[in-house]
């Protein structure tokens, strides 16, 4: 209602464009502090925030939080967005009051969503000024869109915006005590219980294992799909990614696997069957591990027939 | 004793040991031959050219003709127009120097050989001694035999073959030999304590750091193993001799090579080597006086002293640290850490294919069976666990996390999957080769079986393998025994238990099995290598209908028509990753290329050509552009084209101006990369567009175009040059070049006036008064 009333000072009387201005200002810090360092935006105050004439800067979340638009990533990023205006109130007033932070949710400026084209949500769009000595070296003066290539945290999102902002955003990432306090109680269980495992860890057989089991699941491509965040699977059953140089999280599980398995027959062979003292028994061992190794390196060999279609070779799969 | 097979027991010792030498000369001059012969496919199916890089073979032809001085002080004008490059500073020299020398023994013996043959021989021959230094790295692991598989799988495995083909004239080619002779001295000091094999190791680590970027790994492993087996107690005066010689003379000796120069004492890459040797300091002082002082009281205070003096070594790190007297991780190491680094930081640095993740794909390709055989080798280390098995396993782990982060390090990994599974195999035939019967127990529960040993011995795999099933529930306790005994220490195994194998029948079985294994290796190296990795970056090759092959050339068509046609000083503006191509074949000046050590100038040119012709043709001008190069496969579907690319220089142009370029303005609204009609504005405004489409349609005679790469139809109307004039596109349209048009004579823009030329009238808002005052 306060905003319908200001919108209509405005229309009403059409004072001299600076003077205009310099109220609109005042108005619209007053609404930021209100609403704790956030202007809540409808149709009317969005038009008067993004006035084409302002000597102001203004970063506006366009969102959809109503439960019943079912925007789950608008739920997700508020609160990024809700601290990192928190933060910008901590700057002195005469910087503060020349960018804003304001949200506009759908359910209440569709219009605004219809007239920009928007589809999805949430979007940050930044408004620079376009008059006087904050309008931008550039001569910019068009919105820029954030766009959310490094998710949904704050920290990425302040460091954005403070390139826009007056002065930087001072804003601090909350210093995450469970963490800290779960680190510090394992670290010192763990000395503790070293005690009564150093017997294992002084094994060398357990680092054999731990050292095998990093080399088998590094040469499956575990680091392509931590760094490309490639999904654990295709969906509907479809666990192979197509293309030679992609693949999906459980194609790790199973060739790491595959790999293990014939390491480990190979093992058995060189290690363990010389051991066998029956001659018969130790005939069958060497029988089924040669077995094994034949069959799983055809799969294996099948596999990656399906990841490199031109590969002309192939055993007995 | 009873032995498998008749082996013959009328020959001397001696004969053996000299037949055994004389083969083993003779295996490993073949494979050396293995080894260069199966590099020049792309010799024999292309030319003797060199395919990339030809910057480096640029400059040693500087070398050859002019001299060392010469080439030390050279300075490069054309290169980063028109920053120009110092070369001498800037480079790893050691390449240049090899082929340099060779070239001059090779005149000096009357052998008049060009500088180019000896640039793309170079790789295939140090391929074979690379195969040497692995024999002798895996000898001092096992065996000769051993040693030898080693050899003979590095000589052909893909991994390595990638980088080291006849042509490729690139630094790799030359350090996998030094890294793995660096690490054969290094071993060969810590065993025998020797400082002479320290020094050896520092003079060939010294030559690695002349010579590839990736000297950190050296420098970073060697300490790394010197720390593990200080912890594990292992501390030796061999150890100390080793690596104090290696760690001195290695040091001083590496900052001679002037891009490196004073980083070994002040980056944060080589800290971890200097601590260690501080570290082993310490604890041979300790050692010292502990062998004088029999206190018990007073050792307890001498291993608090020596652990109080590390903590305040690493404090005195941190601080320096952060007092920024070292300097941090550059960020081509860091990323290897921090994965997501580079992306948000140094696109250039991630947006080089070879810095990607590898998928598992590309490991199978490049190290087929090895890649399983491979942990089974580290196991086998692990049995016997000497100080050089170690060494082995530290490599392992850290070469596959390395490997497995960026493409690029395949090739360090390559050696050590070739030694572990070199030693897995050996280890695997030793076993089955060897003839000495075991003696067969007396409770033998079916002895039935025994007696048709003889008749059983060629049943298929597969009634074997049902018996085995049914045969190894009642086992399994045995087996389990079995592997608890396999993994106690060997000496008391073999005292409690006869070791070998029964029969030949499963001998034959296992051996059968690895040599058919090793064949469909040979012929997985060989299809790889002609197929994946011989052709030249230059050259494509495709298929025509009938089979035969069809060769794409349109790279070195467009460096020859620019060759031949511009003026001697024109200068090329292209993206970076042509930058040596053109200076090498075209011998033209470039603003950018592949030695990207100036971030804002690459960003200049990602700036020029993603944005629109107005704001292109100021930064074309000023940097007294005359040509600009694309690369362009719409048209026969090449899929490493500047369109494909066009996001990095987006996002690296973005880095220096956020302001004016922006990544999402790139995307449709929906947020998909687009070239038909509902790419975004800024997509179809941008240089790069507008000159990989400018009259594509044209081809297709009034149909609309489909761009092959992308699957997508071209719009109807294609986009129109105002600043720019096509001066050549090439056979089938991969290199397309534009002449940068000078300013109009009489002072209008461009846009203007080429508007008026085509007849076009220009819009005015209101009629023109003076006319009106003339009448």
């Amino acid at each position: 209602m306060k905003s319908l009333i200001f919108a209509g000072l405005c229309a009403l009387l059409a004072l001299p464009s600076s003077l205009a201005a310099t109220n609109t200002q005042q108005q619209l810090s007053q609404l930021a502090a209100a609403g704790n360092g956030i202007i809540k935006l409808n149709t009317e105050t969005f038009d008067l925030l993004t006035s084409p004439k302002r000597t102001w800067s203004a970063s506006i979340q366009l969102t959809a939080l109503d439960s019943k638009r079912r925007c789950n990533p608008c739920k997700e990023f508020n609160p990024s967005w809700d601290s990192v205006a928190k933060a910008w109130t901590h700057v002195p007033a005469d910087k503060r009051n020349e960018h804003f932070f304001a949200t506009l949710d759908f359910d209440d400026g569709s219009a605004v969503f219809q007239r920009l084209g928007l589809a999805s949500a949430p979007i940050v769009y930044h408004y620079p000024a376009t008059e006087g000595p904050r309008k931008l070296v550039s001569g910019n003066t068009s919105p820029v869109k954030y766009d959310f290539a490094e998710g949904f945290e704050a920290g990425p999102l302040a460091q954005y915006l403070s390139k826009y902002t007056p002065v930087t955003i001072p804003y601090r990432d909350p210093i995450d005590w469970a963490r800290w306090i779960t680190i510090a109680i394992g670290s010192i269980g763990s000395l503790l219980f070293l005690r009564f495992i150093s017997p294992i860890v002084q094994n060398k057989w357990t680092w054999a294992a731990v050292t095998v089991i990093t080399s088998l699941v590094m040469t499956s491509g575990y680091m392509f799909t931590r760094i490309r965040n490639s999904p654990f699977n295709g969906g509907d059953g479809n666990w192979i990614a197509s293309g030679y140089q992609n693949q999906f999280g459980q194609e790790v599980q199973v060739v790491a696997f595959i790999y293990g398995l014939l390491a480990f027959a190979f093992l058995m062979l060189t290690m363990v069957v010389p051991l066998q003292s029956s001659p018969s028994r130790q005939r069958m061992q060497v029988y089924l591990w040669t077995g094994v190794i034949m069959i799983v390196y055809s799969v294996l060999v099948s596999l990656f027939r399906v990841k490199n279609r031109g590969y002309p070779f192939k055993l007995f799969l | 004793m009873s032995t498998a097979y008749p082996i013959p027991s009328d020959i001397s010792p001696v004969t053996v040991k000299n037949t055994a030498s004389l083969l083993r000369i003779v295996a490993l001059a073949l494979i050396s031959g293995a080894a260069i012969a199966s590099r020049l496919f792309a010799v024999v199916n292309f030319e003797s050219i060199i395919h990339e890089f030809c910057f480096r073979s640029r400059a040693t032809r500087v070398l050859a003709a002019k001299g060392f001085y010469e080439f030390w002080n050279w300075f490069d004008p054309t290169a980063w127009y028109p920053l120009g490059r110092v070369v001498g500073g800037t480079v790893y020299p050691g390449l240049m120097v090899t082929s340099g020398v060779i070239y001059n023994i090779l005149h000096a013996l009357n052998l008049p050989v060009d500088i180019r043959n000896v640039c793309v021989l170079l790789a295939p021959g140090f391929s074979a001694l690379t195969a040497w230094a692995t024999y002798m790295f895996t000898k001092e692991m096992k065996d000769e035999s051993a040693g030898l598989l080693a050899a003979a799988f590095i000589g052909i495995v893909p991994g390595y073959i990638s980088r080291s083909v006849a042509g490729s004239y690139d630094n790799e080619a030359i350090a996998i030999f030094l890294l793995m002779f660096t690490f054969y001295c290094w071993i060969k000091a810590l065993k025998q304590g020797s400082a002479l094999f320290g020094t050896v190791a520092a003079v060939f680590y010294f030559y690695m750091v002349a010579a590839w970027g990736g000297y950190v790994f050296i420098t970073n492993m060697i300490p790394l193993h010197a720390l593990v087996l200080v912890l594990m107690g292992r501390y030796s005066d061999r150890l100390y001799v080793a690596y104090s010689s290696w760690y001195a003379i290695g040091t001083l000796s590496s900052m001679q090579v002037p891009f490196v120069g004073f980083q070994p004492v002040s980056t944060s890459e080589h800290m971890g080597a200097l601590g260690v040797f501080g570290l082993l300091q310490i604890v041979a002082f300790g050692q010292l006086v502990r062998t004088h002082v029999s206190s018990q009281q007073f050792q307890k205070l001498l291993f608090g002293s020596v652990v109080a003096t590390g903590i305040l070594g690493a404090f005195a790190f941190i601080f320096l640290t952060y007092k920024g007297m070292i300097a941090p991780w550059t960020g081509r190491f860091y990323s290897l850490w921090d994965t997501g680094y580079a992306k948000k930081y140094i696109p250039i640095i991630a947006s080089v294919s070879e810095h990607q993740p590898t998928a598992w794909p590309s490991f199978f390709m490049d190290l087929q069976f090895l890649i399983f055989l491979f942990p089974a080798g580290v196991i086998l280390c692990f049995r016997e666990l000497r100080d050089e098995h170690l060494f082995v396993i530290i490599y392992a782990v850290m070469a596959s996390y390395f490997a497995g982060v960026m493409v690029r390090l395949m090739l360090t990994l390559t050696p050590v999957v070739c030694v572990a599974s070199a030693i897995a195999l050996s280890t695997l035939l030793d076993t089955y080769i060897d003839p000495t019967e075991p003696p067969v127990p007396e409770d033998v529960d079916d002895a039935a079986s025994v007696a048709t040993n003889g008749s059983s011995a060629g049943p298929a795999p597969k009634k074997g393998k049902k018996a085995a099933n049914t045969s190894a529930i009642p086992g399994a306790k045995g087996v389990l025994g079995d592997i608890l005994s396999a993994t106690t220490p060997a000496t008391k195994g073999a005292a409690a238990k006869p070791k070998g194998i029964f029969g030949i029948d499963a001998r034959l079985v296992v051996i059968l099995n690895t040599l058919m294994m090793l064949f469909f290796f040979v012929f997985h190296c060989t299809w790889v290598t002609s197929n994946a990795y011989s052709s030249p970056s230059v050259v494509l090759a495709s298929q025509n209908p009938d089979g035969s092959q069809h060769i794409i050339d349109d790279f070195r068509e467009a460096y020859y028509w620019l060759r031949q046609n511009t003026p001697q000083d024109a200068v090329v503006m292209s993206w970076w990753d042509y930058g040596y191509q053109i200076a090498g074949m075209a011998d033209r000046p470039t603003l950018v290329d592949n030695n990207t050590w100036n971030n804002t100038h690459i960003a200049t040119v990602g700036k020029a050509m993603s944005s629109s012709e107005e704001v292109a043709y100021p930064i074309l001008r000023k940097h007294d552009v005359d040509y600009v190069l694309v690369i362009f496969g719409g048209l026969i579907g090449y899929s490493g084209d500047d369109i494909n690319k066009f996001l990095w220089m987006v996002r690296i142009a973005q880095g220096v101006w956020p302001d004016e370029i922006q990544e999402p303005n790139y995307f449709t609204p929906q947020g998909e990369y687009r070239i038909d009609d509902r790419a975004s504005t800024a997509m179809k405004e941008s240089l790069m567009y507008k000159m990989s489409y400018y009259r594509f349609n044209e081809l297709f005679g009034g149909n609309t175009g489909t761009d092959r790469v992308r699957q997508q139809q071209v719009p109807k109307v294609g986009p129109t040059l105002d600043y720019l004039d096509e001066a050549f596109t090439s056979e089938n349209w991969i290199v397309r070049i534009y002449q940068v048009k000078k300013e109009d004579s009489l002072g209008r823009d461009l846009k203007s006036a080429n508007h008026f030329s085509q007849g076009k009238k220009r819009k005015r808002s209101k009629p023109a008064p003076r006319r009106r005052a003339i009448v």
